[in-house]
């Protein structure tokens, strides 16, 4: 390949690239080292007279010091015997949210994509304004309409206001992705006699592979991040709960047990990112394979 | 085996009108090449015959038999697309099979037809290649490959030689020749190019602003085009045209005069009149260069030797790109001026509305 950046190119880009990291894996970090410290150590503070600051070892004891454990890690099962089932629902919801946009989506997308009909603009313009909307803003409404379909305290009480919130930007994205294969794929597969669902089995489908995983990966992140809303309001029955509902249990009456919270969270996060780390080769080899020139 | 008619096609996309008008029939087994510039409506009228697009008016029967509303798998089409239009994602098998797969045909059969398919058109070692892994007259083969499992009535190619380099196109049009004889089935094919036209054809159909201009075999329009464009569209380099005066009738005899020379045409007189404003055409290659400096003085600007030929361009008699072709060894430089004697018996003749006028048969005529 060629190097076509010099070396002030160079720097400058990794500095950037370090920087961004660094904004976005610092969280992380602090995660990390909150869920080692033992609870005491975690409110340990310095004494400190007026005007004096914070000294080095003090610093570095914030990093390091030999009260370190993984505790944490084993006593998260015993504080909240549940955290297993919340990290499976957490899992299961946004699989769930993501299958049913898609189910929902790819037709829909394929529609946007190469029809044409009246309102066409118009709804997609709506779709947009609509992802304008937060959703705490239709919590009541959204509530009442759980409520007469008797879907609170359910699975569906996540999964369903889960599906209508993405759905809108999933139709969006996997849309742009279907407008660039070529349109004489199709009237190729016409002529010989194909109907329009056996087109988009064989043909469109097969080809946005690389958008649907985008879609996908778009909509299960999503899934994941908006469940905490919808969970807390929808649903009261803890069998339901996903994750970050669930890591409410660990603020108790009296204190707070940051440390496992914090363990917690991490350990919760570790199913979805090996799903990424998996879904990373399948990414790439998405994109490659549709480089190939039709 | 099919003949295709088509009755009265009229197609407009907007206030647009792409087909005016267009009769045609076409007989079974017969190679029609429609021929014309771009925007001439030649693929409109192509997607018409294939159903991918609708008549504005108009019927289009194939043996016979309506199929102006049927569906293109119905009307025993196939069609091959000028990118090909191959899917990607399978393999040189899959794509062959594709129409026969949607038409849920068993399995050995499928495979003994693509099989069938593969080895006429030479792929049955590239069966398990995707289409990115062929060249391009390699995905040109699979492309009629995927068009012929199917043993359609009627064949249409849409300038599917386009995208190849010149080299290869040769080759493929002697290949798809060949295929047309050995399967014997009804072909129509759309080119921009004039020389597609000429060698593979039986019939040609010129096309000029959605208006058929001529139908006729290859040597037909060559010898007797019936108009100015279809006299400039077919023959390369193109028919010189040269603007004459003191047109003269006199009985059976049509004279003209080019600068002082007096030339008598080899045309039917019809409705001529003396005094008409009448436009020569010679073709660059019924042009000799003359000896003792008689006949048409020409300023050579270009000359490209072919190694056969000689092609020269520059003014003469008004027209400043006359074109001349002469025999390989003849030596000519740029900045010459030479002089070309027309061969009178070849010249053609059009009326003020560019409509030639009929060239008494000569032998030439195949």
């Amino acid at each position: 390949m060629m190097d076509k950046y010099s070396l002030p190119h160079k720097i400058l880009i990794y500095f950037s690239i370090a920087l961004f990291l660094t904004f976005m894996l610092l969280p992380f970090v602090e995660m990390f080292m909150a869920s080692l410290r033992p609870l005491t150590h975690l409110f340990h503070r310095p004494k400190l007279e007026l005007g004096e600051t914070i000294g080095f070892a003090d610093f570095i004891s914030r990093f390091w010091s030999k009260d370190f454990s993984f505790q944490a890690y084993s006593d998260i099962w015993v504080t909240v015997p549940q955290l297993p089932r919340y990290i499976f629902n957490s899992v299961f919801l946004a699989t769930a949210v993501t299958i049913f946009s898609l189910i929902l989506v790819i037709p829909a997308a394929y529609a946007y994509a190469r029809f044409n009909f009246r309102g066409k603009s118009v709804s997609l313009t709506l779709f947009l304004a609509v992802n304008m909307f937060s959703g705490a803003v239709l919590l009541i409404p959204l509530y009442k309409l759980l409520r007469m379909y008797g879907m609170l305290n359910t699975y569906w009480a996540m999964i369903i206001p889960g599906v209508a919130f993405l759905v809108p930007t999933g139709i969006w994205l996997l849309k742009s992705f279907m407008e660039k294969i070529p349109y004489e794929l199709e009237e190729a597969s016409f002529v010989d006699g194909a109907s329009r669902l056996y087109t988009l089995r064989r043909v469109i489908l097969p080809l946005a592979v690389p958008g649907l995983v985008v879609v996908g990966v778009a909509i299960f992140i999503g899934a994941y991040a908006q469940q905490f809303l919808f969970a807390i309001t929808f649903n009261q029955d803890r069998d339901y709960m996903p994750l970050p509902a669930g890591i409410f249990e660990f603020i108790g009456y009296q204190d707070v047990l940051w440390n496992e919270m914090m363990a917690a969270s991490l350990v919760g996060i570790l199913p979805v990112l090996l799903i990424f780390m998996f879904m990373q080769k399948h990414l790439i080899a998405g994109l490659t394979h549709g480089a190939v020139k039709q | 085996m099919a003949t295709l008619k088509l009755e009265n096609i009229f197609k407009s996309f907007g206030e647009t009108e792409v087909l005016k008008d267009i009769n045609l029939s076409i007989d079974d087994k017969g190679f029609v090449v429609f021929v014309g510039p771009s925007g001439c409506g030649k693929t409109t009228l192509l997607r018409i015959i294939c159903g991918l697009e609708e008549a504005t008016s108009g019927k289009v029967f194939i043996d016979e038999e309506d199929v102006s509303n049927a569906q293109p798998v119905d009307r025993g089409i196939s069609m091959v697309f000028q990118s090909y239009a191959l899917y990607p994602h399978l393999s040189v098998f899959e794509n062959i099979a594709f129409p026969l797969r949607v038409a849920k045909i068993n399995e050995a059969e499928l495979k003994e037809r693509v099989n069938r398919a593969a080895e006429i058109l030479q792929l049955t070692d590239r069966l398990d290649f995707k289409p990115g892994q062929l060249s391009g007259g390699q995905r040109q083969r699979v492309a009629i490959g995927r068009s012929i499992v199917r043993n359609p009535r009627v064949f249409l190619f849409d300038e599917p030689l386009s995208n190849l380099d010149a080299a290869l196109r040769g080759d493929m049009r002697v290949e798809l020749a060949k295929l047309h004889q050995n399967l014997k089935t009804t072909m129509v094919y759309v080119t921009h190019d004039q020389i597609e036209a000429m060698t593979m054809a039986d019939k040609i159909v010129v096309l000029n602003d959605g208006v058929v201009q001529q139908f006729g075999a290859p040597m037909e329009l060559y010898h007797h085009p019936t108009t100015k464009f279809v006299a400039g569209f077919i023959g390369h380099p193109k028919m010189n045209f040269l603007k004459t005066t003191n047109t003269v009738v006199d009985g059976n005899e049509l004279q003209v005069n080019i600068g002082a020379e007096t030339i008598s045409l080899p045309v039917e007189i019809g409705e001529t009149k003396s005094g008409d404003i009448i436009e020569l055409g010679i073709r660059p290659e019924d042009l000799r260069l003359s000896s003792d400096n008689q006949g048409l003085s020409m300023n050579v600007e270009v000359v490209e030797h072919i190694g056969a030929t000689v092609i020269i361009y520059g003014p003469a008699a008004g027209n400043d790109d006359f074109c001349a072709v002469l025999p390989g060894d003849t030596l000519i430089h740029p900045g010459e001026t030479i002089s070309l004697l027309i061969n009178s018996t070849k010249c053609h003749a059009f009326n003020s509305q560019g409509i030639a006028l009929r060239r008494k048969q000569v032998a030439e005529v195949s």
